[in-house]
């Protein structure tokens, strides 16, 4: 508190302290009132009980301006409990909330998980159980059994490769040229009813291209029972693709050959493009067809008394169809660019 | 396989389109891949003769021509061509027509020209005389084309074309044929099916078939050695032969579906080929020593020139035929060049058999050799369509290079096999298809693609004809049924039968998807990675088992290249590839992990679904990089192996991996090449390896373009989901209602002292009141002796009833002294 109230400065300077107070809290807004405006030891209060010392020509000016300085610490003082009545009913000071929060990293699945997830939660709902095999197979699971005659051409529709150093007087080892071997490990182990998608990856010794890749992934199904019928297997699929592409997708069911099948089809898409002179065309989705009675027989199961179906379809077919991707390997590359957009 | 639209044409009526049979062939089971129109329209092309000719005043390479076009006068017509000449009748593109002509400098090409009358230095040109090229007949440039004599001038050359039995257009039908329909790799054979869809009658060609034995048996001698391998033999004879051009009807046949014209007995054995599917060979008779053939296989390796001018070594074991002396073809495959046909041949011997198909693709695919021939032996050729084939291109060679035959075949058939009856059952048929097809249509059906159908009691009786060599059971009768029927006649159910049996989801599946999940969550990526990598990079990436000094990397025999030539071990080669690749492209947080399966050879106490290879699925997850993104008030450091521990404790966690065990592991020297990884943990449920969390060597990290540590854990994920399987069932426990007590408690040990054992010291002694304990601070510095470190504990009791401050501190002491006794750790006060 100044000594020397006499002065001109005196009020100046009280002003500089006053202003330069903070206000943050209901206590310090009370110690504010009581140290600048409060009745007994209030500073500006004091300066008044002064104004009889002055001289009287200069009386007139020091009440003139110290008025204006009770009505400005009131004013800041009104603001302040202003603001602290809002803030304390606001939930605290307020904060620049236009600044970007804490993030962790963003994570994602794979768009092959994606879509694989997808058909399998669709199949389960149509009441297929899921299995999975070995990648490594014998040329008996993955030819011999599924009716591919030994030195048959139906061999070239599968590029293979082959292993080295397989176990001494066994026939030879291949990497799964695809899921369809799946089919025979369920039925050595399981009989009928089967109704079973065996999903995994697969590989073909073909030359890298933006639309081959030396593995993908397939899913498999084998419906196996009694009655089963082609008609049955247009309708499943039918459910299949109407789940994945919408309900107004088309299909067309094509006559097409596989050894372990018998009727054999393979299944396109339409799929509209405006910018097409036909307004679109049949993509390729996947083959299918009855279960061959050979195969039946290579794991003793009783083809008179059964019959079944079979279907394998690319994943990443489908995945390239329902995001629009042109290069199959982009799959494989990882680059976070792509992946962050799924 | 590329089908001639017109040739086609010929041996069936139907009044479809190009595309329209397209589409009916795809959806029949022939698919269609592209159709492509061949030729152009010639309208406006006219037939001309050339009354006169004089040289160019102002050209020396132009001569001038008088051209009566049957409009009255000549029209004078300026021309390069070498050839040209008085009297000649030749195409002439009148003024006002448009062509489409090869491009000067790319004949590959074509561009559209109009024919305009115009000055050619000085001289009126008035029309263009046309080369075959010019007319998209052939790429034949070397002169003009000159026609018949006796074409009538003014004729419209498209007229012309009809009466000589081609024509400017065509459509070429590239067909993607499946290897089990042999029958339809022809002309023919396609217009079977054809026919059968049209409901039109099949029309071959009539041809005079010889009988067996009569003049060429007596002249030639046929021998087969190899009955396993040849079964057939029909050879006949045509003598007295000039061997010339092909007309050119023929050559526009050959061309159309992409095949080059040589000369015409050449010609007509690769159009018999692909008019019936039959392939034949034409020897020089002369060539041949002795007049005789001998069909044998090799018993040693032998080199041989074929008619390619290629000397191949052929295996032991392949089929050869021989005349008296030498090899001279390697049956089925290709002739050689000790034998073909030349423009000086006058005698030729026609080869038409029935080689065995795997005998033929094991050689083909032994000289990597896949000819037309080839093709279409290994699948299967008709079993009884030699001699027509053969008779057909005697016919044709006789009467397109004048020749005559020589009467009779030889006909060498040892055993000529049964016929096969395969028995169709309309109740199966049914019951396959889910839909009723009349017995009536089945039998049309089967009989419009020759098989004699013959009604018994409660089925039909189905004679397979020879060329249908797949046809073997029921079903491949009912396929055949149903694809000409049409599979779109087949309905879709209203309701379709589902086993009484709830879907199995095996355990790994559902935990796969729980861990990806968090992982996702947890600003991980998921990667897929090739499974194939260098076989130095597998075994630089895997570690030799006890006693053995040879990586168990399994290798592909045949591999794609050298950069795949091995399946991974782990996870991690491919993982920092991918690292490498996005650090590279900018990125700076490396957060990834992957599931997928990895491989070894398999060792004694192994036991692999397939002997011989091990497999299991594995999960990797890696990090390199800032441990936190940047933001404006975090100041992120790089990622060290405790963010990944983290990882891994919560995912397995997560997971309820019971018995959880991280153990730092002993790094022992090894003499080998040190490993890619350090600062092991070893992560275990029980005494199972689970897998474990390392730090990549920063040597490795750098090859990899890796500028932050990059650390990484993989998990043996088939070992984690048994473990885990049993704990995914829970049974509720009561949440206890009385109240916790936390209590802190800080120990100053030795620097050097380890603070996982500490914690497990305090859990063996505050068991049973103590919950949880948590490391809250780890301190070294002022305030603390030297060589001594400060570890500060967060404590948790509890129990079904109240706890009293005694018991807590009483437990508490215990700790300490526990804590004093194992550690020599002191109490900070």
């Amino acid at each position: 508190m100044p000594d020397d109230v006499d002065e001109r400065p005196t009020i100046d300077d009280l002003r500089e302290h006053m202003e330069a107070e903070s206000i943050e809290s209901e206590e310090e807004a009370e110690d504010f009132r009581i140290r600048y405006l409060g009745r007994n030891q209030g500073a500006i209060p004091a300066l008044f009980d002064r104004i009889g010392d002055l001289p009287p020509e200069a009386r007139p000016e020091f009440g003139r301006r110290l008025n204006a300085l009770k009505e400005r610490a009131q004013e800041r003082l009104d603001a302040a409990k202003a603001r602290l009545k809002r803030e304390a009913q606001s939930g605290g000071p307020d904060i620049d909330r236009t600044l970007p929060g804490r993030r962790g990293f963003r994570g994602s699945t794979h768009p092959l998980t994606q879509t694989l997830d997808e058909i399998l939660r669709i199949l389960q709902g149509l009441g297929f159980s899921t299995y999975e095999g070995p990648e490594i197979e014998t040329d008996w699971h993955n030819f011999t059994a599924l009716n591919f005659p030994p030195d048959h051409p139906a061999r070239d529709m599968q590029d293979t490769f082959f292993l080295k150093d397989p176990p001494e007087d066994e026939e030879p080892r291949v990497l799964r040229t695809h899921t369809s071997p799946g089919q025979i490990r369920i039925m050595e182990h399981q009989e009928p009813p089967i109704r079973v998608a065996v999903p995994g990856r697969v590989y073909r010794n073909e030359a890298i291209s933006y639309k081959s890749f030396c593995l993908f992934h397939q899913v498999e199904l084998l419906y196996v029972d009694e009655g089963v019928t082609m008609a049955q297997l247009k309708q499943v699929l039918y459910s299949l693709a109407r789940a994945l592409f919408g309900d107004d997708v088309t299909l067309r069911f094509r006559p097409s050959y596989f050894p372990f099948t018998e009727p054999s089809a393979e299944v396109d898409v339409w799929w509209a493009d405006e910018e097409s002179d036909d307004g679109g065309q049949w993509m390729e989705i996947l083959g299918c067809g009855m279960v061959h009675p050979n195969v039946f027989e290579s794991v003793d199961v009783d083809p008179e008394r059964y019959t079944g179906y079979a279907v394998g379809m690319g994943v990443e077919r489908m995945a390239m169809l329902r995001h629009g991707i042109d290069d199959i390997r982009i799959f494989y590359e990882n680059d976070v660019r792509f992946l962050d957009q799924f | 396989m590329d089908i001639s639209f017109r040739w086609l044409s010929n041996y069936v009526e139907h009044d479809w389109t190009p595309e329209e049979l397209a589409e009916r062939l795809t959806m029949a089971g022939l698919e269609v891949e592209t159709v492509a129109p061949v030729g152009q329209s010639l309208d406006g092309v006219v037939v001309g003769e050339v009354t006169a000719v004089r040289p160019h005043p102002n050209a020396d390479r132009l001569v001038l021509c008088d051209v009566d076009l049957g409009d009255g006068g000549p029209s004078q017509i300026a021309c390069g061509a070498p050839n040209v000449a008085e009297g000649q009748k030749v195409p002439v593109a009148t003024v006002g027509t448009t062509l489409s002509l090869p491009a000067p400098d790319h004949p590959d090409e074509r561009q559209d020209l109009t024919v305009e009358a115009r000055e050619l230095r000085g001289e009126a040109s008035n029309g263009m005389i046309c080369a075959e090229d010019e007319l998209g007949l052939s790429d034949d440039h070397s002169g003009i084309m000159v026609l018949d004599d006796d074409a009538p001038v003014g004729t419209p050359f498209p007229e012309y074309l009809d009466a000589q039995g081609t024509s400017g257009t065509d459509a070429v039908l590239d067909i993607d044929l499946t290897p089990n329909r042999p029958d339809a790799a022809s002309h023919l054979g396609v217009a079977r099916d054809v026919a059968a869809l049209a409901d039109s009658p099949l029309q071959r060609p009539a041809v005079e078939t010889p009988s067996e034995g009569g003049d060429v048996a007596d002249q030639v001698t046929v021998n087969i050695e190899d009955e396993a391998g040849c079964p057939r033999y029909v050879a006949l004879r045509v003598r007295d032969v000039n061997v010339t051009e092909s007309p050119l009807w023929l050559r526009r046949r050959l061309t159309a579906i992409g095949l080059q014209p040589r000369n015409h007995v050449v010609d007509v054995t690769n159009f018999v080929l692909h008019e019936c599917g039959q392939p034949l060979h034409a020897f020089d008779l002369d060539a041949l020593a002795d007049d005789t053939i001998v069909v044998r296989s090799t018993d040693e390796e032998t080199t041989f020139t074929t008619l390619d001018d290629q000397e191949r070594e052929l295996p032991e074991d392949t089929l050869l035929i021989c005349d008296a002396e030498k090899p001279v073809a390697v049956a089925g495959v290709m002739g050689g060049a000790n034998s073909e046909v030349s423009g000086e041949t006058t005698d030729v011997l026609i080869e038409s058999a029935y080689f065995d198909p795997s005998t033929i693709r094991r050689t083909a695919k032994a000289l990597d050799l896949q000819t037309d021939s080839s093709y279409r032996f290994e699948r299967g050729v008709d079993r009884d369509g030699q001699v027509w084939a053969a008779a057909r291109a005697a016919a044709l060679i006789a009467e397109l290079g004048g020749g005559t035959i020589v009467p009779g075949r030889v006909d060498e058939h040892p055993s000529p096999p049964d016929k096969k009856t395969v028995v169709l059952r309309p109740d199966r048929l049914t019951q396959v298809l889910g839909t009723e097809v009349a017995v009536d249509e089945a039998t049309r059906l089967l009989s419009a693609i020759g098989f004699e159908v013959e009604a018994g009691e409660d089925a039909l009786h189905c004679t397979v004809p020879p060329w249908r060599p797949d046809v073997s059971i029921e079903e491949d009768l009912i396929e055949e049924v149903a694809r000409l029927h049409g599979y779109d006649q087949i309905p879709k159910p209203q309701r379709v039968p589902v086993p009484s049996r709830t879907p199995h989801q095996p355990p790994e599946e559902t935990l796969e998807r729980q861990a990806r999940s968090l992982l996702k969550g947890l600003g991980y990526r998921e990667i897929y990675t090739n499974s194939m990598l260098r076989v130095d990079r597998a075994e630089r990436f895997t570690v030799p088992p006890a006693g053995s000094d040879r990586a168990p990397v399994v290798e592909t025999k045949n591999p794609i290249s050298e950069e795949m030539a091995a399946l991974r071990p782990r996870l991690l080669p491919g993982t920092l590839e991918v690292m490498q690749h996005n650090r590279n492209h900018g990125q700076e947080a490396l957060r990834v992990f992957e599931f997928g399966r990895v491989f070894r050879r398999a060792t004694e106490g192994d036991a692999p679904i397939v002997p011989g290879y091990c497999e299991h699925p594995a999960l990797l997850i890696a990090l390199s990089g800032p441990h936190a993104p940047t933001g404006w008030d975090t100041d992120p450091r790089n990622a060290d192996l405790f963010d990944l521990k983290g990882t891994v404790e919560t995912l397995l966690d997560d997971l309820r991996v019971p018995d959880l065990a991280l153990t730092p592991r002993d790094g022992d020297a090894t003499d080998g090449p040190a490993p890619v990884t350090q600062h092991h943990i070893d992560v275990a449920t029980g005494d199972t390896a689970l897998g474990t969390v390392a730090r990549v060597r920063d040597d490795v990290a750098t090859d990899f373009d890796l500028d932050a540590p990059a650390f990484v854990a993989e998990f043996h994920w088939a070992a984690l989901v048994d473990a885990a399987t049993t704990e995914q069932h829970r049974n509720y426990e009561p949440v206890s209602r009385f109240p916790v007590v936390d209590r802190d408690l800080a120990v100053l040990v030795h620097t050097d002292q380890p603070v996982g054992p500490l914690q497990a010291t305090i859990r063996d002694a505050g068991a049973p009141l103590l919950r949880r304990v948590d490391v809250f601070d780890v301190y070294e510095g002022e305030g603390i002796d030297e060589d001594t470190k400060s570890v500060a504990f967060t404590l948790r009791f509890g129990t079904d009833r109240t706890l009293t401050d005694e018991e807590v501190d009483a437990q508490i002491d215990t700790i300490v002294d526990a804590l004093g006794q194992s550690h020599n750790a002191r109490l900070r006060r």
